[in-house]
């Protein structure tokens, strides 16, 4: 039985556990509150985004952009996100997992997060960069990450362009997702897909369904506006898997640290009790030592 | 047949109403877009943005973006937009005071934040001059 005073040592360093769970929890329910409120207020700008991109293809006939061109498959390009840090439950290992058994061999990565360029560098995968992003993300900072991207693909280098990332289901779920996002060959589901997930959240797919038979204008000229727009599109899309993985993660940090912070509660009652068993069975200990002196005595 | 005019942004949706009457800063020129207009798919540019509302007139800057007319629904897809009545001028003043002072020394600068900064001027210079002629 261990004495005392080690029981007492290790009650100690438990609580100090527990306060310190117990604050990451706190701050990271805070940030999770924020980071799901901005991922959703992005929404309605990419819905629109890809609608106007569906109304293009729709109205324009023969359009010609090597984004909407599908081509042989050679090398496949990963964009991982992954978090900075850790302490977040299982969120990286589900994405490694992904990523082990989705992807193969030849693929090039790009990566943002340092958990990502670990994991890529400790299993020699082909790692061609890979950024960081700041805590409260700017539209600006994965720019550079899809211009580097869309580089690569006109040039040839990767024929694909996928995202790994995991996707906010609710607080208590994020799954890892694989998602392709270049190229663009059905741009018609894309958008049908998008609306029906909007739906959920607001009541206004009528004004959506409205439908204009006439023929568009585009100006200056279709392929402009097209030129222009794909790009845009792109950077969209990334920023806003870049915002859900954020509300990933910090959901996934707070039921980690809430886990972590329960368990040490309960720890810290068997630890009690035992240090009370403890304790009596010392006094009574001595009630003998002492009464057995005092018959041997008289 | 009233318009319905929407203004969105990567932020939050800006505007969302029926109107009658809007005027809109386009790459090829100012254009004014009345009910039953053809359909339209064209580029925002910085500038001033004039919504008739009921008889009433509102004025908002909008940054670059692109525009879509459909269906007698007008979509404004803007990088950033805001009310001429919450413009706060020197607040903006000062903003592309900084913003200009960064991009003198460009050369230390990588090509993204030159480019926020950029967009940041155009911004701040189409809200000062819609404000200025509001005077």
């Amino acid at each position: 039985m261990p004495s005392t005073r080690d029981i007492r040592r290790r009650i100690k360093s438990v609580k100090n556990t527990k306060q310190i769970t117990k604050a990451m929890e706190l701050v990271a329910a805070s940030k999770m509150k924020k980071a799901q409120n901005t991922a959703l207020a992005g929404n309605p700008y990419s819905l629109l985004l890809s609608e106007m991109l569906a109304a293009l293809e729709e109205q324009v006939e023969n359009l010609r952009h090597p984004f909407l061109e599908a081509r042989e498959i050679k090398t496949r390009g990963i964009l991982l996100i992954t978090t900075d840090k850790g302490l977040c439950g299982g969120l990286n290992a589900n994405l490694f997992k992904a990523v082990t058994s989705e992807v193969d061999r030849d693929a090039k990565f790009v990566c943002i997060g340092r958990k990502g360029t670990q994991f890529l560098g400790r299993t020699r995968r082909n790692l061609l960069a890979d950024f960081s992003v700041s805590e409260k993300v700017d539209f600006n900072e994965v720019k550079v990450v899809s211009e580097f991207f869309t580089e690569q693909y006109l040039q040839r280098e990767i024929d694909t362009l996928e995202i790994i990332y995991p996707k906010f289901v609710n607080t208590l779920r994020q799954e890892p997702t694989v998602y392709p996002l270049l190229p663009l060959a059905n741009l018609r589901g894309i958008v049908e897909e998008m609306r029906r997930q909007q739906a959920e959240n607001e009541d206004e797919v009528q004004a959506h369904l409205r439908r204009d038979e006439r023929e568009m204008i585009f100006e200056p000229s279709p392929h402009e506006v097209l030129s222009n727009l794909l790009p845009l599109y792109i950077n969209q899309q990334i920023y806003q898997f870049v915002l859900d993985a954020k509300a990933s993660e910090h959901s996934a940090r707070m039921v980690a640290m809430k886990t972590a912070s329960d368990n040490a509660t309960n720890l810290l009652e068997e630890l009690t009790l035992e240090y009370n068993k403890a304790r009596q069975a010392a006094i009574t200990q001595e009630i003998l030592e002492i009464a057995a002196a005092t018959a041997s005595n008289s | 047949m009233p318009l319905l005019l929407e203004i969105v942004t990567p932020e939050k949706r800006v505007y969302s109403d029926t109107i009658e009457t809007v005027v809109l800063p386009t790459v090829e020129g100012e254009l004014g877009i009345l009910p039953g207009h053809l359909p339209l798919l064209t580029q925002l540019e910085p500038g001033e943005l004039r919504v008739m509302k009921a008889g009433e007139p509102e004025t908002l800057a909008v940054g670059g973006g692109f525009v879509e007319v459909a269906a007698d629904k007008v979509s404004v897809l803007a990088e950033s937009a805001i009310d001429i009545e919450e413009i706060d001028e020197t607040a903006v003043e000062k903003a592309m005071e900084r913003a200009q002072k960064a991009l003198s020394a460009k050369a230390e600068l990588d090509p993204s934040e030159v480019e926020r900064l950029e967009s940041l001027v155009r911004f701040s210079a189409a809200q000062l001059m819609i404000k200025k002629r509001r005077k």
